[in-house]
């Protein structure tokens, strides 16, 4: 069993975590789409706080002689499956941004030649209307 | 002419200020029959105000996205203009373009879907350090042993491409160092792969891109992707 007090300072800092993310999202700097793992997070430790039976169990079934250790190894395997999906993340985001670069690249000579093709004609037109002027003023 | 094949040449550029205007005025002047683009990778230096200057074809992206990204910007271009060919040439004058003309051919008689330029069938011109040549080796075995297909130059960046894999490369194409791992995309999309002797020059300016010291990472990041990608294609042959 874990002490009150302990209880107490855990449970603060769970809120504390929550707090924080939900300021993070009104502020619009986390998308809710990534924040849902952050909060799956905050449950599971919110669980361990208020009831730690469920943890001492957990960590005998994982065959974990140690409660502590059996802690760590949880901590441990969550922070690296956070870590996973947010490098799946990066390179799916990556992916996007190389199509999007190289959609730009394309767009951008496309409008690069129409301007070139605008201006000479623009050009020629003038050409022609002063020719005519010119002409004109000869009558 | 008009029944001809449209041929596109893919000219990757990084920071070639010094070489990519003598390149295209060489492509231009010798073999206006074809097309060409320059992709300039978010170069540093005057690579994109050269190309504006002189008004080449040129795709310039805002960052450097690496030669495969770059090149994949060409095959893009490609298949959205409906060329019926591509090839990728160095933007550093290595590659010979006169070769061209007997890739094309491999591709026109229906031989091949892609066509290597490779410097060790004839083994002529520049042929690059031992050490080179041995990780070369390597990475050709390796594909052979993945696809079944032997490419002896399969690191080099001179090949011609049809319509099909035009689409294929668009969509899909490595991004650091493709060569090697193109060419399983390649294979086990069904396509053929031809060799064609060509004559390499050393490059006149710029570095190699791939250093002593990032050979090591080369190799292992090569040989881990041509590896996951013959995986991920399941083991059909």
């Amino acid at each position: 069993m874990i002490p009150h007090e302990l209880q107490i300072t855990l449970s603060a800092a769970v809120i504390c975590y929550f707090i924080l993310i939900l300021h993070y999202l009104k502020k619009k700097m986390l998308e809710l789409k990534y924040t849902l793992l952050w909060l799956v997070a905050g449950v599971v430790m919110a669980v361990m706080i208020f009831f730690p039976e469920t943890l001492l169990w957990f960590v005998r079934l994982l065959g974990v002689e140690s409660n502590m250790n059996g802690l760590y190894v949880l901590c441990f395997a969550f922070i690296i499956v956070i870590l996973m999906m947010l490098t799946s993340i990066v390179s799916r985001q990556q992916m996007k941004i190389r199509i999007l670069l190289q959609e730009n690249s394309i767009l951008e000579k496309r409008i690069r030649e129409l301007e070139e093709a605008e201006e000479k004609r623009c050009m020629s037109r003038d050409e022609k209307s002063r020719g005519n002027e010119i002409a004109r003023e000869s009558q | 002419m008009e029944n001809h094949a449209k041929c596109l040449i893919i000219i990757p550029a990084y920071n070639e200020a010094e070489s990519i205007a003598k390149v295209v005025n060489d492509l231009t002047d010798h073999y206006p029959q074809y097309d060409y683009v320059v992709v300039n990778d978010g170069s540093q230096d005057a690579t994109k105000e050269i190309c504006l200057k002189n008004h080449f074809h040129v795709l310039n992206l805002p960052v450097n996205m690496g030669i495969g990204g770059a090149v994949q910007t060409g095959y893009c271009y490609a298949r959205d203009n409906g060329y019926d060919m591509a090839v990728q040439i160095d933007g550093d004058g290595q590659h010979d373009v006169t070769f061209l003309k007997g890739m094309i051919d491999l591709i026109e008689s229906g031989q091949a879907d892609v066509v290597i330029g490779s410097r060790f069938v004839r083994r002529e011109g520049f042929q690059s350090s031992r050490l080179r040549r041995l990780g070369i080796g390597f990475l050709s075995v390796l594909g052979w042993l993945l696809t079944g297909v032997k490419v002896r130059d399969i690191t080099s960046g001179f090949r011609l491409v049809n319509k099909r894999f035009i689409r294929i490369f668009a969509e899909d194409y490595p991004a650091d160092y493709p060569e090697p791992e193109a060419m399983i995309i390649a294979s086990v999309h069904g396509g053929r792969i031809k060799e064609y002797p060509v004559v390499m020059k050393e490059r006149e300016n710029g570095e190699s891109s791939i250093t002593l010291k990032r050979s090591v990472y080369y190799m292992i990041k090569v040989t881990l992707a041509m590896l996951i990608r013959r995986l991920s294609f399941g083991f059909r042959r």
